[in-house]
């Protein structure tokens, strides 16, 4: 499954998922099919979902949220381990990352 | 359909002269006619060169054949006409070596004339004639004696040694009278005295003396000789003297120009022979022939060359002699008449004379060989080309009516029309001639005749050839025409006929195109027409659904900015100066900034709702009545007020089932010191002194919105917050401002701008930060709502 715009691409290998390029959502509706791939993603019930954002250099706002909502939507699922990949040396991912790890305790945030 | 229909198109003329057709015809018919002319040309001009050439080649044998024959028979007749004079010659020559050799044996000559005298046959008696005063022998004599009056003696009786020339030349009669008998036909024989007498024997009888005396009166009055033929006694005396003055070598015999018999009326030849004395020291008389021109006429005008050629005879001087009445009026001839001698008429009858200039100048040969002229005689008015042949006979010795002896040769001459002699040339150049034309007329005929077949036969083809050309054009401008139901059939399997194949795959193309085209143009236009319908209907609407939410729109902006912090309030605040600038990305910002006052706490919040637009806008203004709301409720603990708002606007968000939150931090200043609480943006504070802090406000809080129950996650943070102190607070829309090459404009640029106007009023220095971000951004869009608010410690 891959989403492709002219400034990001997400897709998934296997359970993980991968964001590249620089993401400004517009608005929730903008990013629908990007919680749709993450959903179908976990309706597989895969033992662990992995974010790997480290090419991702950009997130708004809106993205940000998008991956709080789905950091929730994990939560209900304790069988399945979230692990999210970023780098400290993307301004957003630094402050936003440690959100997610807020809202479920379970993530796993490797920040390398 | 097309009006083509209507009308359809003309058929091509047959030989249009700009058709391929025609320039086909042309091209065709020009180059076989050029190939037929060019061979036509080569055979006509060989068969022009062969007819000449063989022309050439007749002509020159013929003319050769011609001329040899023509030499021969003059030659043949030249030597006949020599053998008679040849006999002639001889004939007198025998007469008169018997005389001769009497005289010369005078005492035989005496014996014989004695014993003749005895005889009455042979001495017959002479008759005194007292008219002429001559005697002569009488009728039934073997032979006519004359003595003329003069050697007569007084008793009308011959003077003694006449007498006795009389008797002794009595032997003549028989000698001649043989002679006459035998031989070449001659008009008579005679024998003349020596000049001293004169007596004249004439074999046969005849009534000499009579036929003198009426043709020539006074004859006797004068010497015989003398009379009758001066001047040849003396030439002969002169012989004598000079035998080498003989003009013909060795030849006695002595001519006489023709001249008109005195006795017969003819016209004749006489030959004399002179007889000589024994001792020959004198002329003894002589022996003589006459003969007619007849025998020499019929043999020159027996010559018959070609149809109308003729021969005749003429003397060196240009008299003719003989010649048939057709050739001398062909020569234009005439006798001159009453041209008389003493003794004998001549004739007249000179080539020099003739009535034609041509004839008039004709030269004579000058020697022995045969000489072959071409002349043109006029003949009724018109000039025509004749052979005149010429060839000298043997000279003989002439007594000419001057009076001398000369060399004289006859010629013969033949006359022969030239059409006559090279008929069978002229038959060959005619027959050569017309073979040629007929060659030349079947040539014609023949290229007239292929010419007009290969016309026919190209016409057809091109008809043929061009008829799928001409159909394929009466095609093509009928699909000009726009009619696409046109077809050609061309049934040759040449290129042409493929061209035709082609054209109809075409044509069917373009029609199945063009028509499809049309469907499909109807098809798109319908399609088109209740499109834009719909379109107009969705326009319509759409239009309506603007005007209400621009109307909308408009208003929640109005009431967004309507809530924010008047200039007034801001500048009531003691001991702060604030300053504060917000520009949503959209008409509604999701940004979200507030001074709230409430007797001495003064508590100033900002936050950003995730997206921007209506939704956001609602959703920051929900934030800011709660927060007044719970401000007004004296809610001094940061933690709590922080809770409180969270958990109502959660509950909010979910009612509205929106999809947003916030980052949402509060400020609450109490004299020098700031209590932080809540997670948004780095918090910057610039001291007085020009010293920049950074402070992390992450730990602080979490999203509002995204949970019902935060408190576990809120925390507080103090910072000083001296005066001169100035304190920065910003949403991402500052620091995430992209220049043209995306480059953020990020925190750093924010404090370094903050850094350079420190000590400025918070106008200025929000003034001036606007300034350096909208430098950054320049002509790039602007992605989110931009807020930032500058709080200065008095």
């Amino acid at each position: 499954m891959e989403i492709k715009t002219d400034d990001y691409r997400v897709w998934t290998e296997g359970s993980e998922i991968f964001f590249d390029g620089a993401m400004r959502l517009a608005s929730s509706d903008a990013g629908a099919s990007i919680t749709a791939l993450a959903t179908r993603v976990l309706a597989s019930n895969p033992a662990s979902i992995t974010l790997n954002l480290k090419d991702l250099h950009f997130l708004n706002s809106s993205g940000i949220n998008l991956l709080a909502k789905f950091t929730i939507e994990v939560r209900k699922h304790p069988d399945v381990r979230l692990v999210v990949r970023g780098t400290p040396d993307i301004p957003w991912q630094s402050k936003s990352l440690p959100n997610l790890k807020k809202l479920h305790p379970a993530v796993v945030l490797l920040m390398d | 359909m097309t009006d083509l229909d209507a009308t359809p198109p003309r058929p091509w003329p047959v030989l249009r002269l700009n058709s391929f057709r025609a320039k086909f015809l042309i091209v065709v018919g020009g180059a076989v006619l050029f190939d037929l002319l060019v061979g036509g040309g080569v055979a006509l001009w060989n068969v022009n060169r062969l007819s000449r050439d063989a022309t050439q080649q007749i002509e020159s044998g013929l003319t050769k054949a011609s001329q040899e024959y023509l030499q021969n028979y003059i030659e043949t007749t030249a030597l006949r006409a020599d053998l008679l004079f040849g006999r002639m010659h001889s004939e007198v020559t025998a007469l008169a070596a018997s005389m001769q050799r009497l005289i010369d044996y005078p005492e035989a000559k005496d014996a014989i004339g004695k014993a003749l005298a005895k005889n009455p046959y042979f001495n017959a008696p002479l008759a005194y004639d007292a008219t002429g005063n001559w005697v002569q022998t009488r009728q039934g004599s073997p032979s006519v004696m004359s003595v003329w009056g003069y050697l007569l003696s007084a008793d009308h009786q011959p003077k003694p040694e006449i007498l006795r020339d009389i008797q002794e030349s009595a032997i003549f009669d028989i000698f001649g009278t043989s002679q006459m008998s035998t031989g070449a036909k001659k008009l008579q024989v005679y024998y003349v005295g020596p000049k001293a007498g004169p007596i004249m024997r004439t074999i046969p009888y005849s009534d000499q003396a009579q036929t003198f005396d009426k043709l020539y009166p006074g004859h006797d009055k004068a010497n015989f000789w003398d009379f009758f033929f001066p001047g040849v006694y003396e030439g002969w005396e002169g012989w004598i003297r000079e035998p080498d003055s003989r003009p013909v070598k060795g030849d006695d015999i002595t001519a006489t120009a023709p001249y008109i018999d005195a006795i017969t009326g003819k016209l004749i030849v006489s030959f004399f022979h002179p007889l000589w004395t024994k001792d020959r020291n004198n002329v003894a008389g002589m022996v003589a022939a006459d003969v007619t021109l007849d025998q020499l006429a019929d043999i020159v005008e027996s010559v018959k060359v070609a149809d109308t050629g003729f021969g005749f005879l003429t003397m060196s001087n240009g008299n003719v002699l003989a010649i048939k009445p057709e050739g001398e009026k062909m020569l234009g001839l005439k006798i001159a008449s009453g041209a008389a001698g003493q003794g004998v008429t001549g004739l007249d009858r000179s080539l020099k004379k003739s009535t034609h200039a041509t004839v008039a100048a004709l030269e004579l040969p000058a020697d022995d060989k045969t000489v072959i002229k071409h002349i043109s005689i006029e003949e009724n008015g018109k000039a025509q080309p004749y052979i005149v042949v010429l060839r000298r006979l043997n000279p003989v010795n002439l007594w000419n009516s001057t009076g001398s002896i000369t060399a004289e040769t006859l010629m013969l001459g033949f006359v022969v029309p030239e059409r006559e002699i090279y008929a069978s040339l002229l038959a060959a150049q005619q027959s050569i001639s017309s073979a040629t034309n007929r060659i030349l007329i079947t040539q014609v005929i023949a290229v007239i005749v292929s010419l007009l077949i290969v016309f026919a036969a190209v016409f057809g083809i091109s008809k043929r050839i061009t008829a799928g050309l001409s159909a394929l054009a009466g095609a093509a401008k009928r699909l000009q025409a726009k009619d696409y139901s046109v077809r050609v059939s061309i049934p040759t399997r040449d290129e042409v006929g493929a061209v035709g194949v082609a054209f109809n795959r075409m044509a069917e193309q373009i029609s199945f195109h063009t028509e499809n085209l049309e469907q499909l143009v109807d098809e798109r236009t319908r399609e088109l027409g209740d499109a834009n319908q719909e379109i107009s209907a969705l326009n319509e609407k759409l239009r309506d659904e603007n005007v209400r939410l621009g109307a909308e729109l408009a208003v929640a902006r109005q009431i967004q900015m309507m809530v924010l912090p008047k200039q007034f309030e801001l500048e009531a605040i003691p001991g702060l100066e604030i300053a504060a600038y917000m520009r949503p990305a959209d008409e509604v910002g999701g940004d979200y900034y507030d001074v709230l006052q409430n007797g001495s706490r003064v508590k100033i919040g900002i936050g950003d709702v995730t997206g921007h637009g209506l939704e956001s806008g609602v959703l920051m203004l929900m934030v800011q009545s709660v927060a007044r709301a719970l401000q007004e409720t004296d809610e001094a603990n940061p933690h709590q007020f922080l809770d409180r708002l969270n958990r109502a606007i959660y509950k909010n968000i979910e009612r509205t089932n929106t999809d947003k939150h916030l980052s949402l931090a509060f400020l609450d200043f109490e004299d020098e010191r700031v209590t932080l609480s809540g997670q948004h943006e780095d918090v910057l504070v610039v001291r007085a002194d020009g010293e920049v802090e950074r402070i992390d406000t992450i730990d602080l809080g979490l999203p509002v919105g995204l949970e019902n129950d935060i408190s576990k996650f809120i925390a507080t943070r103090d910072i000083l917050f001296g005066s001169g102190d100035v304190i920065v607070l910003h949403t991402d829309g500052v620091t995430e401002a992209e220049d043209h090459e995306r480059k953020l404009f990020g925190f750093e640029r924010l404090s370094q701008s903050v850094q350079r106007r420190h000590g400025s009023s918070a106008e200025d220095i929000k003034t001036g930060i606007i300034d350096d971000l909208m430098a950054h951004i320049g002509i790039q869009k602007i992605h989110d709502d931009i807020t930032l608010v500058i709080i200065r410690h008095t």
